[in-house]
């Protein structure tokens, strides 16, 4: 047992105090918010200034609604959240539709319309005019209103970012938006019952058990807690693989192997590690926890509310993932020879912590499903994929413990697994080894 | 102390990694406070045996007891095991990883402080305590790796290939030590293939050639037993004193030297009254056993 504290020591000591260890620790938080947030800055900023349109209305009375519609719109409606800080807003660089929508409500779309008239041009002389001042950044797009508009005819937009989907949108409801309107008015019904009758639901968001939902914030601590899993259990997990081919390479293992067992070895060298990696969230819980002590006094920067059980849960499941994959890294670093080998060998672990968190997003939104009851029962995937159903919406007890169940029987199993490998791995040299070889080592250690 | 009971025995031990046998039903004995020398050609399953010995791994048949018991983990900390492959940690300070690796073999606290800075000033390192590996020298790192061996002051000292990468002062600093450590009681296994080290260090050798023990015994004996009749010879007179078929089976010149073997049977002695006879001046008057070497190559060609 002694000897297994020295190697847990160790790994901790020599970790802990190197300049990478104090560099990351630091540099986490910003990372992360780098790799949440500033994609999400760059999806909804459009940059310079407003949009400017011109629109070509052919119907001769569509005009004014369109411009109203696009210029006020019901936007003022969404404000609210540009108000809060963009901190609260992360985005990620996935492209769900639904996430468009979102980023799209962070920025209050501005357009300056202008009306092209016809003037008894013909509608390509019109055309041909304003395609030369896209052309010349005049204008970022324009749309042409057909004359049947109200009734069948397909509204035209053209700009010179086709793929910018914000304003794409925008048009898009606020033509209906003015259609719908006109015909109403056509049919004979009152301009005023119409503004009345268009005017908008506020959805109210309450989650099941009675508090008011979060909502945006909500969704945003969720995919943060995956992607602050996925990224730990990568670096440590690399760590592992690091410290596991440096043995082998140094041949310090022949060492190691004369002095004690291979499995408190094996073991001492995850604790220790894992004691490195709980200190880095350490640090950052009650980094964040001062923070949002500072901001619940009196600044005006709000912090989304996390529960104290997702701390907890997030500590469980963190050491679940961790676990699992640095045993199979510790597999990994005693089968190759060298850190490239290591590096190929486990890409398919890579793999597979990849396919959690990309699981994660359709968890995210259908937490219920079947998909993500079997996603967070499967061991590889429910650190990640069980953690976003507990925050999205939390799944029965049992589910959550039977995860945790599978979860700590494969624990032990890879470990039995590893302990024998990696012995006769660690001492094998000159090639990497195959499975088959890798096999024998299984039966006869 | 010839007839104490042995530190080490293996009786009939074999290992093999699949089909290529790595040692094939070996026996030996070393005995307490002497200077046990493994030797053998490269692959002939020298580093195999001695990772048996440390219970790295395990003998596929046969037994090895160590102290007068089976071999098991508890005793791995009465050993201390210098291997042939290098290894410390690269950007560990020193001072620390000797710390490590006392404590890998249940050595701490103030003791294990005490006995390191002890040794790193015995073998002229301590200046370089705070150091990290990488920054040392081969030799320095080699002599680190040794202390790594000693540190726990263990009752079986294994060191495999000790000189390998060190200049001659170390070489000598290096036996020096392992004589120190042979003085204090210990016993001591040394697998070497530089056979004019092992002559001058071991009181006993077993040789190992591809997979088999080919010899084993006290190393006086050895030689003796392989003792040809030879004298080496330094004088000035008639060469042709030597021609005498009935005493002198072969003559080779090496320099100044003069390598005489004898007929098998005939009398160093009677050669040496001839030339004195003769009247011709000797400055040198040898009985040449063979070397560790000849004997070595000898036997490694015999198999072959």
């Amino acid at each position: 047992m002694r000897k297994f504290f020295a190697v847990v020591k160790r790994e901790y000591v020599q970790r802990v105090r190197t300049k990478f260890f104090v560099v990351a620790t630091i540099l986490g938080p910003v990372l992360m918010a780098a790799f949440t947030i500033v994609p999400a800055l760059m999806f909804g900023i459009k940059a310079g200034g407003p949009t400017r349109l011109a629109l070509v209305d052919q119907t001769g009375k569509m005009y004014e609604r369109v411009a109203k519609e696009l210029m006020s719109g019901k936007e003022t409606r969404n404000n609210v959240a540009t108000m809060e800080p963009p901190s609260q807003q992360p985005i990620g660089p996935n492209n769900s539709k639904e996430q468009i929508n979102q980023a799209g409500k962070l920025i209050k779309p501005t357009f300056v319309i202008e009306q092209a008239r016809l003037d008894n041009r013909s509608i390509a002389e019109v055309r041909k005019e304003l395609e030369a001042r896209v052309q010349n950044r005049e204008l970022e797009g324009y749309v042409l209103l057909p004359p049947n508009l109200l009734k069948d005819g397909q509204p035209e937009f053209r700009a010179r970012n086709a793929a910018d989907l914000f304003t794409k949108s925008n048009v898009e409801s606020a033509i209906s938006r003015a259609v719908r309107g006109q015909r109403l008015v056509e049919a004979g019904i009152d301009e005023k019952t119409v503004a009345k009758a268009s005017e908008p639901v506020d959805l109210k968001t309450i989650e099941a058990g009675g508090k008011e939902s979060k909502g945006d914030a909500s969704f945003f601590l969720v995919f943060g807690l995956g992607l602050l899993i996925y990224m730990s259990v990568l670096l440590y997990g690399q760590f592992v693989l690091g410290a596991v081919i440096e043995e082998k390479e140094t041949r310090i293992a022949e060492i190691l192997f004369s002095s004690m067992r291979s499995f408190p070895l094996m073991m001492g060298k995850l604790i220790g590690v894992s004691l490195v990696a709980l200190t880095q969230l350490g640090i950052w819980a009650a980094a964040f926890s001062i923070f949002s002590l500072w901001a619940a006094s009196g600044s005006s920067i709000t912090l989304p509310h996390i529960a104290p059980m997702v701390f907890v849960y997030f500590i469980i499941f963190f050491l679940m993932g961790y676990f699992i994959y640095s045993t199979v890294y510790a597999v990994v670093g005693s089968m190759v020879t060298t850190t490239q080998e290591g590096g190929q060998l486990a890409l398919p672990v890579v793999l597979m912590l990849v396919a959690g968190f990309y699981l994660s997003f359709n968890i995210i939104r259908s937490p219920s499903s079947p998909l993500a009851f079997w996603a967070s029962m499967f061991p590889f995937f429910a650190p990640i994929t069980m953690l976003v159903r507990i925050v999205t919406e939390t799944p029965p007890l049992w589910q959550i413990l039977l995860s945790l169940g599978i979860g700590v029987a494969t624990i032990v199993g890879l470990v039995w697994l590893a302990s024998r490998i990696y012995r006769v791995g660690m001492l094998m040299t000159g090639k990497k080894a195959t499975i088959p070889e890798v096999w024998r080592w299984v039966r006869q250690a | 102390m010839e007839d104490s009971k042995p530190t080490l025995v293996l009786d009939r031990v074999s290992k093999s990694f699949g089909d290529f046998a790595a040692v094939s039903d070996l026996s030996l004995q070393v005995r307490p406070g002497r200077v046990f020398g493994l030797i053998g050609p490269n692959g002939a399953g020298k580093t195999t045996t001695i990772r048996m010995i440390v219970n790295i791994t395990v003998p596929d048949s046969g037994r090895i007891e160590l102290f007068g018991q089976p071999m098991s983990t508890a005793m791995q900390d009465r050993i201390g095991y210098l291997p042939e492959e290098r290894g410390l940690y690269k950007k560990m300070k020193i001072g620390e990883q000797l710390r490590f690796f006392a404590e890998l073999k249940d050595l701490r606290g103030a003791e294990a402080d005490k006995r390191i800075d002890a040794w790193l000033r015995k073998l002229d390192l301590f200046s370089w305590k705070e150091k990290r590996t990488k920054e040392l020298s081969k030799g320095m790192q080699q002599k680190v790796q040794f202390i790594t061996a000693v540190i726990h002051d263990p009752d079986l000292v294994i060191l495999d290939e000790p000189f390998s990468g060190l200049d001659p002062v170390n070489v000598e600093l290096m036996k020096e030590t392992i004589l120190e450590q042979k003085a204090a009681g210990k016993t001591i296994i040394l697998s070497t293939h530089q056979m004019e080290i092992a002559e001058k260090l071991c009181d006993d050798v077993c040789m190992i050639n591809r997979s088999r023990k080919v010899l084993d015994g006290k190393l006086r004996e050895i030689r003796r037993s392989f003792s040809r009749n030879a004298v080496a010879l330094q004088f000035q007179g008639d060469e042709g004193l030597l021609n005498d078929p009935e005493l002198v089976a072969n003559i080779r010149q090496n320099g100044d030297d003069t390598e005489v073997l004898l007929v098998p049977g005939a009398n160093p002695q009677q050669l040496l009254k001839r030339l004195v006879d003769s009247g011709a001046a000797v400055t040198r008057f040898e009985l040449v056993e063979p070397s560790l070497h000849d004997i070595f190559i000898e036997k490694v060609r015999e198999v072959a």
